[in-house]
């Protein structure tokens, strides 16, 4: 579905990604995990070009999507991604932050929208802020709306920033409930995040990346109880 | 106190003189918002011409020009640049009004370029990230999310520099046009009067700024729906 070919990405001296090579088949749960400054979220956010890569290679459903030719909106109809600081549109209500992309890009019309988000709002039990700002809401419920709004555009994959990175410890839980539920639906799910335990849980893959590369690629129960690079050991010795 | 009256009667009323000042308010509210029409609409585009970036980032050609307006407009005297249109550039044109307000005009559009540019820069760039993942080009991004949101922030700047706008055109005695001031003026020299003209004209301009900053305290007001929490 995704295949990273020999991906590079510098900012300006500062080499990110060094030569990152990856395949994503459909409905995988791909987890990357690191030390922060390894080039994870870059990664993440080179596949669908919210960084452009500086070379390598980026193929999504049989298109080279780093070719200049490809348009790159289109491509991004289909990539559905979730951020840290959930960044939900400030001056929209809840509903508008939904219907706003599938009706402007003409995908679905005001009424249709309309009806497909109310049921998405009720998936993650939220129906009743859809007339409220963002302002309003909790951290937990705003990134709950952002996954609602990547949702509505009916994506073939799902991309996940940190997504709990920056809530209260106690919001943690409801949001990685709707993406725990979001993967048994068949989901094809990238997950860039520092929670080993939705990692294990959920993930199909978990990738281990430092210092800009895949250091160690494996399932969840071989990752954690048996990793092999003694960075990796060190890491885990860390975090768990 | 009967002094004071007298003096007030015979500044404003004695002789229809008010229908002077009355003349005198209509040019300087003509010029300035003619001049404000023309700020907001050349200082709109040369924000967005100054932002524009190539694909790799590098600055536009018509970036380097705006900045180039933005500096020199804002590194020379407004009296200077009003004598310059006056007496050089449009010579030959005989309707003051029109260079008077094509000169505030393009002096205003460089203060509210960098006050656009500066709203537009407060909007946090997570909003524009989240606007292209979700395939929205860049040109909707700015229309739906950004402007919307930068508005707000640029209001209160914007209404300052109308503020600064209306008093600022002053100056247009300087090229022979009798605006409130210039009217003043020579009224103080035929009563030998020097404060009553000018303090009353004071006053009409702290009203005119008043009420203009009222209305957008309402507006800022409305804008604000948005933040309640």
């Amino acid at each position: 579905m995704i295949i990273v070919k020999d991906l590079h990405k510098s900012f300006e001296d500062n080499q990110v990604l060094k030569g990152v090579s990856y395949h994503i088949h459909p409905g995988e749960k791909i987890v990357v995990v690191g030390p922060s400054g390894s080039g994870k979220s870059t990664f993440l956010r080179c596949l669908n070009l919210l960084e452009r890569p500086t070379s390598g290679e980026i193929w999504f459903d049989g298109q080279n999507i780093t070719d200049p030719k490809i348009d790159i909106n289109k491509v991004r109809q289909h990539m559905g991604m979730v951020f840290q600081h959930f960044n939900l549109f400030n001056n929209l209500t809840i509903m508008n932050n939904i219907t706003l992309a599938p009706v402007k890009l003409k995908l679905m019309g005001e009424e249709e929208a309309k009806e497909n988000a109310l049921k998405l709002l009720k998936r993650v039990g939220l129906e009743e802020k859809a007339d409220a700002y963002p302002a309003s809401l909790s951290g937990g419920q705003k990134q709950r709306i952002a996954i609602v709004r990547s949702l509505a555009m009916n994506p073939r994959v799902m991309l996940f920033d940190e997504p709990t990175s920056a809530l209260d410890p106690e919001m943690v839980g409801e949001v990685l409930e709707v993406m725990k539920e979001l993967a048994e639906s068949g989901m094809t799910m990238v997950v860039v995040t520092h929670e080993m335990g939705f990692a294990r849980e959920v993930g199909t893959k978990v990738l281990f990346m430092d210092g800009g590369n895949i250091v160690e690629e494996n399932t969840p129960q071989e990752f954690f109880t048996n990793p092999q690079s003694p960075r990796l050991q060190e890491f885990l010795s860390k975090v768990l | 106190m009967q002094n004071i009256w007298q003096h007030i009667y015979a500044a404003f009323i004695e002789a229809d003189r008010w229908k002077l000042y009355l003349k005198g308010l209509g040019v300087t509210l003509e010029v300035s918002f003619f001049a404000a029409l023309l700020g907001i609409l050349i200082g709109t585009i040369a924000a967005f011409l100054k932002l524009s970036t190539r694909k790799n980032g590098s600055k536009t050609i018509a970036s380097r020009i705006a900045s180039a307006y933005i500096d020199i407009i804002r590194g020379t005297p407004t009296t200077v640049q009003l004598l310059i249109m006056w007496s050089g550039i449009l010579a030959t044109c005989k309707n003051s009004v029109l260079i008077a307000s094509l000169t505030f005009g393009i002096n205003s559009g460089a203060y509210v370029a960098e006050i656009v540019r500066a709203g537009i820069l407060a909007v946090d760039k997570g909003q524009m990230e989240a606007g292209r993942s979700l395939g929205l080009n860049k040109f909707q991004t700015m229309r739906y999310i950004i402007i919307p949101q930068a508005f707000k922030s640029i209001l209160p700047p914007l209404g300052n520099e109308f503020i600064v706008l209306i008093k600022e055109t002053s100056i247009v005695g300087y090229v022979g046009m009798s605006d409130l001031t210039r009217v003043a003026n020579q009224m103080t020299s035929k009563l030998f009067d020097v404060f009553t003209p000018l303090l009353g004209i004071a006053f009409i301009y702290f009203v005119l700024t008043k009420v203009l900053s009222i209305l957008l305290a309402k507006l800022e007001r409305r804008l604000r729906k948005s933040d309640n929490r």
